[in-house]
């Protein structure tokens, strides 16, 4: 499927560009993209919402859900091209208490090159 | 209660969306999975699940999860009392209070600690349990609100509508496939005893064993070649497996006799239709017109048949249809007072009788199905296969084309 297409490795990150679908459960298959990454060894995983135009309740337990794993793996999930309705979303659900966000995803691939992961 | 603007419309959206979602008519388990994301992206939770109450085996068992691994496996009791208290409380609790309520819980908190459920809501409607909703601690590690619990209380006052529907509409299949399942069977028990009844009235006569099968089977496709339709083929099938019923009660002697009949034996065996209509009027059948075909399917469309004398309009169709392949199987197989007919000699008698003793609109398609079967255009053929001997397209085509055209006939 196209959607699932929508990734693109960058040295040692993984982008990912989920679209509206994410807000729908079949969103749960960005998860596996991402299970599928780590598997790979990525261990840095940005997030671009760039195409995203509003976050609900089902997206946001869906990136709950891929950060929880990345962690796992002592990984990274960063976010990137946020828009200002999106932003407030994750401001008031708490998600950027924990995550870094970046204007872009070059800024995103950039801060995260410089990175040092254990 | 500190509560921005912004969470209350975020919270606002979810509760507008969980509600499209529970009416929407997706498969359930779509619906259910997709409300518990809700909930959980509502609360900031990485692991949650909804359990359903299965009130045979009083038991909760998880009917979608997220987080928590394979959940299949997991599943727990209240007990009734607990059930009781909780629904009195009416309101989320939280797990790991040893306080009233949540000191009901008993072994079901061992289940929900495994799955580091920090907080649960019962699905309840009308009093009644029909599941519960769990859901571990904020990933912000935030203690939940007096909010957050209200707003668990009306999310999962949203599911349990949706699982009470549910559950409802899974209570009338189970009936209706039980139902179902009866009916199957009733009809199933129906048809056999027809046959039986069909087998009864072949016995009495070595030679006609099968006849009152294959009068049905001739009937049913000549019919559909007319364009009957569903019930009333059923009907005339029915009708064909019943049609010499009343030789029930015609003396065996009388039926296989190989010598000319007297005429009291005559008398009698052309009481058979009858008798026939008369053991079967008083039959309820779920199709029309079985007894009346078994009464006239000894009629002549020029009105010398017999018992009524009825003239082409005035004999049911189906009489009339039963009429032609009742002489037309009686002449294709051995009888106690000759040998059969071949295809061939009893195409010539039909064509002989044509328009006098059968009725012309029954026999052109009678000729179109045979044909049809001959050509191997019928997927499965149902005359021939029947027929004791093997028909080629090249005589078949010459036989029919011998009989009056439609236009001849006009």
């Amino acid at each position: 499927m196209k959607r699932h297409k929508n990734c693109r490795e960058a040295g040692d990150s993984v982008i990912l560009y989920p679209d509206n679908y994410i807000n729908d459960i079949e969103g749960e298959k960005l998860e596996d993209m991402c299970d599928a990454f780590i598997a790979r060894g990525f261990k840095k995983i940005i997030i671009d919402f760039a195409n995203t135009d509003l976050i609900n309740s089902i997206g946001v337990s869906i990136l709950i859900g891929i950060i929880e794993k990345v962690r796992d793996k002592k990984g990274v999930v960063a976010f990137s091209s946020l828009n200002a309705v999106n932003r407030d979303i994750f401001n008031i659900v708490g998600l950027t208490r924990h995550i870094s966000v970046y204007e872009d995803d070059e800024q995103a691939v950039a801060a995260q090159s410089e990175r040092v992961l254990m | 209660m500190d509560l921005s603007l912004e969470k209350l419309l975020f919270n606002l959206n979810t509760l507008a969306e969980l509600g499209e979602e529970i009416t929407s008519p997706k498969d359930f388990t779509r619906v259910v999975k997709s409300a518990l994301f809700m909930v959980m992206g509502s609360f900031f939770v990485s692991k949650g699940a909804i359990f359903q109450f299965d009130p045979d085996r009083k038991i909760f068992h998880p009917i979608a999860s997220k987080g928590i691994g394979d959940a299949k496996g997991l599943s727990f009791s209240v007990d009734d009392l607990a059930l009781r208290e909780f629904v009195k409380h009416g309101k989320p609790v939280s797990v790991a209070s040893r306080d009233y309520p949540a000191n009901l819980l008993g072994p079901a908190r061992v289940g929900l600690e495994k799955i580091g459920a920090s907080l649960i809501a019962w699905l309840v409607v009308k009093d009644e349990i029909l599941g519960m909703i769990a859901i571990n601690e904020k990933y912000s590690g935030e203690a939940f609100t007096v909010y957050d619990h209200q707003l668990l209380s009306v999310m999962a006052q949203h599911i349990a509508f949706s699982l009470h529907s549910h559950t409802l509409l899974m209570k009338l299949m189970n009936k209706y496939n039980e139902n179902q399942a009866l009916y199957n069977n009733l009809r199933r028990i129906y048809y056999d005893t027809i046959h039986a009844f069909a087998a009864s009235i072949d016995a009495k006569d070595a030679y006609t064993r099968g006849h009152s099968h294959r009068v049905s089977a001739y009937s049913a496709v000549l019919a559909r070649e007319m364009g009957w339709e569903g019930d009333d083929i059923e009907g005339i099938r029915i009708a064909g497996l019943l049609h010499d019923i009343g030789k029930i009660a015609i003396d065996k002697s009388i039926i296989n006799k190989a010598s000319p009949l007297t005429s009291n034996e005559c008398r009698e065996l052309n009481s058979h239709p009858v008798v026939g209509y008369e053991i079967l009027s008083k039959i309820k059948f779920p199709w029309k017109g079985v007894p009346m075909m078994t009464r006239n399917h000894h009629e002549k469309v020029d009105g010398t048949g017999y018992p009524d004398r009825l003239k082409k309009a005035d004999i049911p169709i189906g009489a009339r249809i039963m009429a032609l392949v009742d002489a037309f199987d009686a002449m294709t197989t051995d009888r106690p007072y000759r040998p059969r007919l071949s295809f061939k000699e009893a195409m010539e008698e039909i064509r002989d009788n044509f328009g006098k003793q059968f009725d012309p609109d029954v026999v052109r398609p009678f000729l179109s199905v045979i044909k049809k079967e001959v050509l191997g255009e019928v997927e499965s053929p149902s005359i021939t296969p029947l027929l004791q001997e093997h028909l080629d397209c090249a005589t078949v085509e010459r036989l029919l084309g011998s009989f009056p055209s439609a236009s001849m006939q006009a």
